[in-house]
């Protein structure tokens, strides 16, 4: 508890220099005299009823002017304990010790009152949730002007509001004037998260936090973020501290990059120190967890089994230990702190500057670039399928939809309502799925996928269009026992594994729900509820418990174990690993792979992350407005996207590749998905498109005219080189608009 | 007193035991240890058990009922003849006391669990059949809340029910209508909770898999509404004693020759000054009963709800209670 | 907006309908005024009551759904609710006794609905400290008490300060004190004398609710994202609070308005009775007592009308405060 006499020794005795010095540092060259922000040993700890949690131990960095640092880690790892501790914004009960410095005035253990002169002012923060983030009562105007008039008391109305506007159109927000008296429920999240932006830019910070940006929010979408945030750098000159839990965000802005892990920095160094020299095994671990989506070639990804260790309890060696594949007994001895990899260990007295490569292992110097991460992890061979060498047309089909349709009208009226229009969610959607192949569906939230999966799940008699499950038509479905012969085929997992299951049933009662209902017998479910707790990977005399004393991924685990009790031939993944962390993710896709080969099932997914959905699935449609507008094998889909939707989702999506991010050229779509109501006649994405954008008049209107079929290429040459892949747009190979692309060249 | 048994800790116990062969601890234990934690909520439990076992026992501890008149005592202070003194009919007050807090915790019990019973069916089948079926019921149930209770209780237990009056007793009557107007509320909750619930993925998932309705409605709705189906029970007790008293005591409620709680308050007010212990006795075990069911209620709230563990701070218990006794 | 509200007070002007016809059949069918006429002295032949009765236009012989029906065209077609069986015409008593409710009502209403929100507000201010505890756990007590007692004793409080002062100051009952003469400021004096009781004893019961309600709403709000970022912008804890959180925590308890004056019109039954103020509640039970078909009905109404107005003013205070729902 060395840190703890440093905290009581600092109330007494004020000098820097002492406080220092007790707490190991050197007084002098405290931190380098250009940093703008430099965090000494802090730690945080909160008082809970198991006791203390020692949320943030240790962490240290300084930012230079204009650059940017990445912090990454998991939930849990303490990361947006310390943009809150730096901030200020901890509850009073939350104990802080060591320092923060901004400019070299020390911010920590200021007032309230006294930390108001710099929060805002010269350094800001956006915040994780837009949809929460921003006071509901009050215009969008009113909160950003608010941000100035704090600081600027004197400022005029109209030089506010002046600003204001400015702001707003710097974020990229059209017609800003107009907006300034708007309230946030009629912005979306992405705009929302442009207004946070605006807010915390406001007065040229010299250094900007930004707590996870763009989690809640889609691909473009977050695309658009991202770069609104690089102007707003390059806008104020200000330092950035990015922290996110996705690897690939931070490849292409970060300059420095620090992992965390059971609130401690267990790496640090230059972006591409991490990314392709790693030497701690967590951060292995996780850059081989995060799936790819521009390599085709299959792998396994890492699992890191486990979980991270509760910070209630001092850990009495590596924190990481428990789940580390390379974990010896000199492991367990004390925890290690940061040393320079490669330089001199024990006895160095002084921080080494800035970028500086450092590990938290012991292991450091044997773990170079040429070990295999995956002989490490032990991570599982590739599994392949009895029906991956068995020819698409030849396998059966085990789902196939024709011409699905739902829309929605929308009424308007007070006694009396009327149709003023219709939301077309799914507009005439067909496919099939085959036997042993994974099928997903992709698309910006709102394009319809979900609509989709509730089509097929709800499937009934009357709806619009044929769903066939098994050789069995909706349209004969009348009777219970075709439905249930139909439902037998057709198992769900969510996407929130905790909402999934009934917090009141035991595992054995979730498991054993479908199977009584199969009208099985008592001593044959219980055998089959012991094979599927073997089959999903938990342990077997694990069933009496309840959901809520299992970890994120092992709930998932029993999603999919319910869902395969009755052995269905397809299994609907609705985004069965968005909640999941990244390292918990890994093992859970490993295990979908697992068993769609071992148990030849089908998947239907629908999932946001094209990297997920690369790594798992042979066949992929991409749906806007309602429409699947490309469809095809995996491979020739991602490699050679022919719609401009595509390869706009594809080029938004950042990979943890930080030379790759630096040089790539990336389509930034504008605004947001239109709403379905008003869907134009001819092709749908003519209003974001930037092909579009980039055509003559006369073909413009052609696009604009008539909507474009789903067909294969018309070049047979294209066509004979993926014969599977169907797209909707007249001039698939147009010039893209210069104004939708950005490239970034290396910082 | 059957409500009890929605906290019986032996049941709860028991049940525990059966769902766990493991070393897991049920949340069936969890709740119960929470319960038992609170100490406030420990004290209303065992001060209502032994209101309760007074009113059945109390009467046997005296030579006096409610009915013989002791002419040599007529309206006096507690003296060793009368532990509470006499009522100015020359009854023993204690003899009515003990009679009229069974007949308030009667009326108390039968209409807080009848009246959360009838609120979970109605609130139930509105939102599992949704749409038309709820909008009527919708209709009924605020119609219902518009209908001043006070009125349809007067024209009950007052006015020209004659017919119903020779038949039943008052405090059977006056049961019989708050039974009609205390549900609404609960109703209102449970309709809005239940149709979250079936929002949620674990019902979809039931529904997919093809479970009959009748077993999602027992098997998940039922269990997951359950905590606040206990909450309103001890909410719906102490509603129906207070308005009881309330009724009684304006003179609308329970008539003479009844007793209960409030009815010998109400017959005291006019000669407090002279007649103090007539007026304070009732309404001192009133007290007790109404506060120790809101403690109960307290500590239950605080028992079933998952996030108060997580909230205060070590150093801080004693704030930490407050703060869950006010978190509503 | 506008629509929306017109929307709101059609399906409140039916529901309004729907109580008071079945409230009029209740009391029509339970209520019977001949039996009480038989009480007079000389008593009255049969035929002579029904006469008398005829004339008012409360034939018993007719059925129940043809007085329905004559009822309600007067009703409607000439605004007439009736005649009592002592011949007085319903809408003039009614007018005076609204009035008068309304006087006995109005301040109250205004004085627990600030006192409520403001002392809530203080209280999560001060959170867990001293004052917190003395007023939050007195709105817990106020939850305990049924209100016709928290009256009497506020009433029994009184006598004793006027006792104490050793004169009058504070009348207890009535509205006036009859036949009193003297200029404005007499009058006026003797007003406050007799508004003074009343209207104290029916604010510190009521806004306990209303604390309780405010300050947890407040709570909820105080650690919500937008005021981590009206911190982050550089306002001080404090003053996010009271520019960001308290406006929306307002939002909840702006809905509540609607269940608020009910209550206190509820409430008012007790009052009146008890503060011997001669409104529409305690008419209503005069009413029944006295077996008025007419008059119990159009109380009825009323109480129906008030719900109404306090659900179309909450829905209105909702609109005022949460731009939300503004969008329609």
């Amino acid at each position: 508890m060395s840190s703890e006499t440093t905290a009581s020794t600092e109330r007494t005795a004020d000098s820097v220099a002492e406080r220092l010095h007790i707490a190991g540092l050197p007084a002098p060259g405290y931190a380098p005299a250009d940093a703008v922000l430099s965090v000494r040993d802090l730690n945080v700890r909160f008082n809970s009823e198991n006791g203390v949690v020692h949320a943030v131990r240790g962490v240290g960095f300084d930012l230079l002017p204009g650059k940017t640092l990445g912090i990454v880690g998991e939930s849990g790892s303490g990361k947006s304990v310390t943009s809150l501790a730096i901030m200020g914004l901890l509850p009073p009960t939350a104990e802080i010790t060591g320092s923060v410095r901004l400019n070299g005035k020390e911010l920590l253990r200021l007032s309230d009152k006294a930390m108001c002169k710099y929060r805002g002012n010269d350094i800001a923060m956006v915040f994780q949730d837009p949809l929460s983030s921003l006071t509901p009562v009050y215009t969008v105007g009113h909160q950003i002007i608010e941000a100035l008039t704090v600081h600027h008391p004197k400022m005029s109305k109209q030089a506010t509001e002046a600003r204001a506007v400015e702001l707003l159109r710097m974020v990229g927000i059209p017609s800003p004037k107009d907006r300034l008296k708007a309230f946030p429920h009629e912005f979306s999240g992405g705009m929302r998260q442009r207004v946070m932006i605006a807010i915390a830019i406001a007065n040229n910070p010299r250094v900007l936090i930004a707590d996870e940006p763009t989690t809640a929010l889609d691909v473009t979408i977050q695309a658009q973020v991202l770069e609104v945030l690089h102007t707003a750098q390059e806008e104020t000159g200000a330092a950035v501290v990015m922290i996110t839990h996705d690897l690939g965000v931070v490849a292409g802005m970060a300059d420095d990059i620090m992992v965390m892990y059971a609130g401690k920095p267990v790496e640090t160094g230059s972006v591409d120190d991490i990314y392709y020299n790693p030497r701690m095994p967590y951060t292995m671990g996780l850059l081989g967890a995060v799936p790819r989506v521009d390599i085709s070639e299959k792998i396994s990804l890492v699992p890191i089994e486990g979980i991270p260790p509760n910070l209630v309890h001092k850990p009495t060696g590596c924190s990481f230990a428990p789940r580390c594949p390379l974990v010896s007994d000199a492991c367990l001895q004390g925890e290690p702190e940061l040393w320079p990899v490669g330089g001199p260990r024990g006895g160095a007295n002084g921080l080494p500057a800035s970028g500086t490569h450092q590990a938290a292992c012991i292991k450091t110097d044997s773990l170079g670039a040429e070990v295999d991460v995956h002989e490490i992890f032990h991570a599982p061979a590739v599994p392949v399928s009895r029906f991956d060498a068995v020819p698409r047309l030849e396998r059966k089909t085990v789902l196939e939809l024709k011409d699905v349709r739902k829309h929605f009208p929308l009424l308007k009226g007070a006694l009396i309502k009327r149709r003023i229009g219709t939301v077309k969610a799914v507009d005439g959607l067909s496919f099939d799925i085959r036997e042993g192949e994974c099928f997903s569906i992709v698309g910006e939230s709102g394009c319809g996928k979900t609509t989709t999966l509730l089509e097929i799940m709800e499937f009934h008699k009357d709806q619009d269009g044929e769903v066939t499950i098994g050789g069995l038509s909706n349209k004969a479905a009348s009777d219970a026992r075709t439905k249930n012969a139909m439902r037998k085929e057709l198992q769900m997992v969510f996407q929130d594994p905790t909402g999934a299951l009934d917090p009141r049933f035991t595992v054995y009662e979730v498991l054993a729900e479908p199977l009584e209902n199969q009208g099985m017998d008592k001593p044959a479910i219980r055998k089959r509820i012991m094979e599927l707790m073997k089959l999903v990977g938990l342990q077997p005399d694990h069933v009496n418990r309840f959901p809520n004393q299992f970890s994120g991924g092992q709930r998932q685990r029993i999603g999919i174990a319910r869902a395969l009790a009755v052995n269905p031939k397809l299994v609907v993944l609705d985004e069965p690993v968005s909640a999941l962390d990244v390292s918990v993710q890994a093992g859970v896709i490993n295990l979908l792979d697992k068993l769609r080969a071992e148990l030849g099932l089908s998947y239907l997914m629908v999932a946001h992350d094209l990297s997920v959905v690369r790594h798992i699935s042979n066949r992929v449609a991409v749906m806007y407005l309602g429409k699947i507008v490309e469809i095809g094998d995996v491979d020739s889909v991602f490699d050679n996207p022919r719609h401009p939707y595509t390869r706009a989702l594809l080029s938004a999506i950042p990979v943890p590749d930080p030379q790759v991010e630096r040089t790539r050229e990336r389509i930034i779509l504008q605004g947001d998905l239109p709403s379905p109501l008003d869907a134009p006649k001819g092709c749908n994405f003519a209003t974001r498109c930037p092909v579009f954008a980039a055509l003559p008049a006369a073909k413009q209107e052609k696009c604009l005219t008539l909507e474009p079929p789903l067909e294969p290429a018309a070049s047979s040459q294209a066509a004979q080189a993926a014969p599977d892949q169907q797209f909707a747009c007249f001039f698939p190979d147009g010039e893209l608009d210069a104004d939708m692309l950005v490239v970034h060249g290396a910082p | 007193m059957t409500n009890l048994n929605a906290i019986d800790p032996a049941a709860v116990a028991e049940e525990a035991k059966i769902e766990n062969d493991d070393v897991v601890i049920a949340k069936s234990a969890i709740i119960l240890r929470r319960f038992l934690r609170n100490k406030t909520a420990v004290a209303g439990l065992a001060i209502f058990l032994a209101l309760t076992v007074f009113s059945f026992v109390g009467g046997y501890l005296t030579p006096w009922d409610k009915e013989t008149i002791d002419p040599f005592n007529i309206g006096m202070p507690p003296s060793a003849d009368h532990l509470l003194g006499t009522s100015q009919a020359g009854i023993d007050l204690y003899a009515l006391t003990v009679e009229g807090t069974r007949i308030s915790i009667l009326i108390g019990l039968v209409v807080g669990l009848a009246s959360v019973l009838i609120a979970a069916i109605y609130g139930c089948t509105m939102a599992y059949f949704g749409g038309k079926v709820d909008k009527v019921m919708l209709f009924i149930l605020e119609a219902l809340i518009m209908m001043p209770a006070l009125l349809v209780v007067a024209v009950a237990t007052s006015g020209g029910g004659n017919g119903l009056q020779e038949n039943l007793p008052s405090w059977l009557l006056l049961i019989i209508v708050l039974l009609v107007f205390s549900w609404m509320g609960t109703a209102r909750l449970i309709r809005s909770l239940s149709m979250s619930l079936m929002q949620r993925d674990f019902v979809k998932a039931a529904q997919y898999m093809g479970i009959p309705a009748r077993r999602i409605v027992w098997r998940h709705l039922v269990p997951n509404i359950g905590s606040l189906l206990v909450l309103d029970i001890t909410r719906g007790v102490t509603g129906a004693i207070l308005a009881e008293v309330a009724f009684s005591f304006i003179g609308i409620g329970i008539k003479v020759p009844d007793v209960s709680l409030g009815v010998l308050i109400g017959q005291a007010t006019s000669q407090v000054a002279t007649f103090p212990w007539m007026f304070w006795v009732p309404l001192v075990v009133m007290f007790l009963l109404t506060g120790s069911l809101a403690m109960m209620n307290d500590g239950l709230r605080d028992a079933f709800d998952p996030s108060s563990g997580s909230i205060g701070s070590a150093n801080r218990s004693k704030t930490q209670k407050t703060a869950k006794k006010n978190s509503k | 907006m506008f629509r929306y509200l017109a929307k709101r007070a059609a399906t409140y002007l039916l529901m309004i309908f729907l109580t008071t016809t079945a409230g009029y059949f209740l009391a029509v069918s339970t209520l019977q005024p001949a039996l009480l006429e038989q009480e007079r002295i000389p008593r009255p032949t049969p035929e002579q009551v029904t006469n008398s009765f005829r004339l008012k236009g409360l034939d018993p012989t007719l059925t129940p759904w043809e007085r329905y029906i004559d009822w309600l065209t007067s009703v409607v077609t000439r605004w007439d609710w009736g005649r009592s069986p002592n011949g007085a015409f319903i809408n003039a008593e009614f007018g005076d006794r609204v009035w008068i409710s309304t006087r006995l009502f109005l301040a109250s209403i205004v004085l627990t609905l600030i006192i409520g929100v403001a002392l809530g507000v203080y209280t999560a201010a001060r959170q867990y400290k001293f004052q917190d505890r003395v007023i939050t756990s007195y709105s817990y007590l106020v939850y305990i008490v049924p209100a016709p007692i928290a009256y009497f004793l506020v009433q029994l409080g009184a006598i004793n300060i006027n006792e104490t002062v050793g004169e009058r100051i504070l009348f207890v009952t009535g509205i006036s004190t009859p036949g009193l003469e003297g200029n404005g400021w007499v009058q006026f004096v003797d007003m406050l004398a007799h508004y003074a009781v009343p209207t104290f004893a029916i604010t510190i019961v009521g806004w306990g609710t209303y604390q309780i309600a405010q300050r947890q709403y407040l709570l909820d709000n105080v650690n919500a994202d937008f005021v981590r970022t009206a911190r982050a912008k550089g306002l001080t804890r404090n003053q996010a609070i009271t520019r960001h959180a308290l406006r929306v925590s307002f939002i909840p308890v702006a809905q509540s308005i609607a269940f608020t004056i009910p209550a206190i019109f509820a409430g008012g039954f007790f009052a009146e009775k008890i503060f011997a103020w001669h409104g529409v509640g305690s008419w209503s039970i005069d009413a029944i007592a006295l077996q008025d078909v007419n008059a119990a009905t159009a109380t009825l109404a009323y109480g129906s009308v008030i719900f109404a107005i306090g659900a179309i003013l909450a829905d209105f205070a909702t609109t005022l405060v949460d731009p939300r729902v503004r969008v329609q």
